[in-house]
């Protein structure tokens, strides 16, 4: 199991464009487990609406956990896509 | 008659045909052959997503890619793996069909999104409700209303239009939409305008007045409804229509023509615009350039200020289309009556006379107003930007946000970014001590607007929102139309542009007098335009001062609008 933390760049926070778009990359990787920690709960970051549902705002700072055969590579993705802003 | 509330202009006339969402009754069956349940559950689904796309691609196609944002986002909820898994589990652990599991768990979401209390999370309901009937109407049978097969004709009814509903719209056979719900800026409403069919939202309780097939005639304009009127009205409305429609092709020959009048005096012609995306219709209605850009909207219905790189995107996407026209851009003019809950404002005892505008924005120079004026800098390098400082009321103002450009261009210089080195900064002018100082202004300002809006307010001290007084509020009364002629007249001698962006710069009444006084531009939402265009053709400035010297010599603003209604002939 692998994690890092990372802040939220873009303007809207994890609303539902830039969710969804964070979703598709998360579904990229088959072979392991994406998951952010906010506030002390677990999201899953393979879901629109579990990440809707954390409610995370520009600014805010998640915790990344990932797991599994392909989790360097999914946590670098994950990292490496907060920080380009999420296309917005 | 019934009174809505105006949502897209034009008259329609048509047989109703209302179009009402089936209230689905969702029972809790049991069910023990849970495997076959699924398999159900998972063809109605693939069969929503699949419609849900079809939609989403005609209306990208036939409206615009901007409208066909909500059913892609319903796309994303519909594949959503937890989601489908969630009722999935509740299908198999619980033994009950589909629809049941559908209705239990899309509401969970839907209630928790209400409850967040933020607006766009309040749409993920919406959307959340929207998707829930889909799927359960394609596992019960139920055919959603067929709108795309309306006859022509027809004036659609309802108690409010879905995206889904309206995604279907043929502007072709719908002659016109009357909801019981919605405003102006509801998504059907939106929809309705940029499908230019007439619409009026908010009729209280309409659909227990009007049946299928009952004659409707509409007017979007003023937001009257009729259901099966007297042939009188009918005929009426009738002419009204074509004159309307006669009216916009006429306009249509003043696309292209220059905006000089009879004796040969040139003014600016240019649109006020609120986001980037109004520009298109601007150069539709060929706008000569944007006179006023208002700031807010990057900054409202959001929960964090933009960035600067997010506001210079902005600015930079309004130059480029603009293609070297003149582009005003207003910064940052909130307090007041709008608020933004995230910049930590008090509530004012008396909003329009405190911290608002230029006030508090260099009150907040570090995080408000510096990433503006930098993000407006940078963008000034893609087009023809000019700055606007709003509600000035002292020179000191002007010279603080002049100096703090300055200090920004340095910054830039040192860091090597380009933006334009001549950049205009002018002012609006809408308060009574601005206009009383207007010969002082004029030496430090690259050029004036006048905000007609604020200025008839604060001159009159009149809130135009409260019934009661409202009749006070009218440019034409003579006080405000001392201080116009003397704005106009301490801009021309100093050489200045001198433009006007409130509502009385299209206001017919108003427009042969500001050609009197001297006025260079005029600006105005995109639409006046045209009609704007056809009028200021039509007059000779110098036959106009007659006219001018008249209406100046009244001491009631009866007297004046009755003089210049007598005038133009209304």
């Amino acid at each position: 199991m692998v994690r890092a933390k990372v802040t939220i760049k873009n303007p809207t926070g994890l609303h539902l464009r830039p969710a969804g778009i964070l979703c598709k990359e998360a579904l990229k990787f088959d072979k392991a487990a994406i998951h952010f920690s906010f506030h002390g709960s677990e999201y899953n970051a393979k879901s629109v609406l579990s990440v809707l549902g954390a409610c995370v705002k520009s600014g805010d700072e998640i915790e990344f956990i990932c797991e599994g055969e392909e989790e360097e590579e999914a946590l670098d993705a994950m990292i490496k896509l907060v920080e380009a802003g999420l296309g917005e | 008659m019934y009174k809505g509330t105006s949502a897209s202009a034009g008259i329609g006339i048509g047989k109703a045909a209302i179009v009402e969402d089936v209230q689905l009754v969702i029972t809790k069956e049991t069910v023990s052959d849970t495997a076959s349940e699924i398999a159900r559950f998972k063809a109605a689904l693939e069969q929503s997503i699949e419609d849900t796309r079809m939609l989403a691609a005609d209306l990208a196609t036939r409206v615009g890619e901007k409208e066909a944002e909500i059913l892609n986002g319903h796309l994303m909820l519909l594949s959503d793996p937890m989601l489908t898994g969630e009722i999935e589990n509740s299908i198999t652990k619980d033994g009950v069909n589909s629809e049941y599991a559908i209705e239990q768990v899309c509401n969970t979401y839907a209630d928790m999104f209400a409850s967040m209390g933020d607006e766009l999370m309040q749409q993920r309901a919406t959307d959340m409700r929207d998707i829930k009937t889909r799927m359960q109407k394609v596992l019960m049978g139920v055919a959603s209303v067929d709108i795309a097969s309306l006859p022509a004709g027809t004036v659609l009814v309802a108690k409010d239009l879905t995206p889904s509903m309206t995604a279907g719209i043929n502007p072709a056979n719908v002659t016109g939409i009357v909801t019981e719900l919605g405003g102006r800026t509801s998504h059907s409403a939106i929809l309705a305008r940029a499908l230019e069919i007439p619409a009026v939202v908010a009729v209280n309780d309409f659909l227990s007045h009007v049946k299928n097939g009952d004659e409707i005639v509409l007017d979007g304009s003023d937001g009257c409804v009729y259901v099966n009127p007297e042939p009188a009205v009918k005929e009426e409305y009738g002419k009204k229509r074509d004159a309307f429609l006669q009216e916009k092709k006429d306009l249509e020959q003043y696309i292209g023509k220059p905006t000089v009048t009879k004796d040969g005096v040139h003014v600016e012609l240019v649109a006020n615009i609120g986001k980037p995306e109004d520009v298109d219709k601007v150069l539709q209605y060929d706008g000569e350039g944007i006179g006023l850009f208002r700031t807010e909207f990057l900054f409202m219905d959001r929960t964090a200020m933009p960035t600067e790189e997010e506001q210079f995107e902005a600015y930079k996407k309004v130059a480029v289309a603009m293609n070297g026209k003149p582009v005003i851009i207003r910064t940052l003019d909130i307090g007041g009556d709008k608020e933004i809950p995230y910049m930590g404002l008090e509530k004012d005892e008396n909003p329009f006379l405190g911290y608002r505008a230029i006030r508090f924005c260099l009150d907040r120079k570090e995080d408000v107003y510096k990433p503006q004026l930098r993000a407006l800098l940078r963008a000034s390098a893609y087009g023809n930007i000019k700055i606007m400082v709003p509600l000035v009321t002292c020179i000191d103002e002007l010279r603080e946000a002049k100096a703090l450009i300055e200090e920004i261009k340095k910054e830039l210089d040192e860091a090597g970014i380009a933006y334009k080195k001549d950049i205009q900064v002018g002012i609006m002018v809408e308060t009574a001590a601005a206009s009383l100082i207007a010969d002082i202004f004029a030496k430090e300002a690259d050029f004036f607007s006048i905000g007609t809006n604020d200025l008839t307010q604060y001159t009159m001290s009149v809130d135009r929102g409260n019934d009661k007084v409202s009749y006070l509020y009218s440019p034409l009364n003579p006080a405000v139309l001392r201080s116009i002629k003397h704005i106009i007249a301490c801009g021309r001698e100093a050489g200045i542009m001198v433009g006007m962006c409130g509502e009385a710069a299209s206001d017919p009444l108003m427009i042969p007098l500001l050609l009197a006084f001297g006025l260079n531009e005029f600006s105005m939402s995109a639409s006046a335009i045209l009609k704007s265009r056809k009028l200021i053709t039509g007059y000779s400035t110098k036959e106009l001062q007659a006219v001018a010297d008249k209406a100046m010599s009244f001491a009631t603003e009866k007297e004046v609008a009755q003089f210049m209604r007598e005038f133009v002939g209304q």
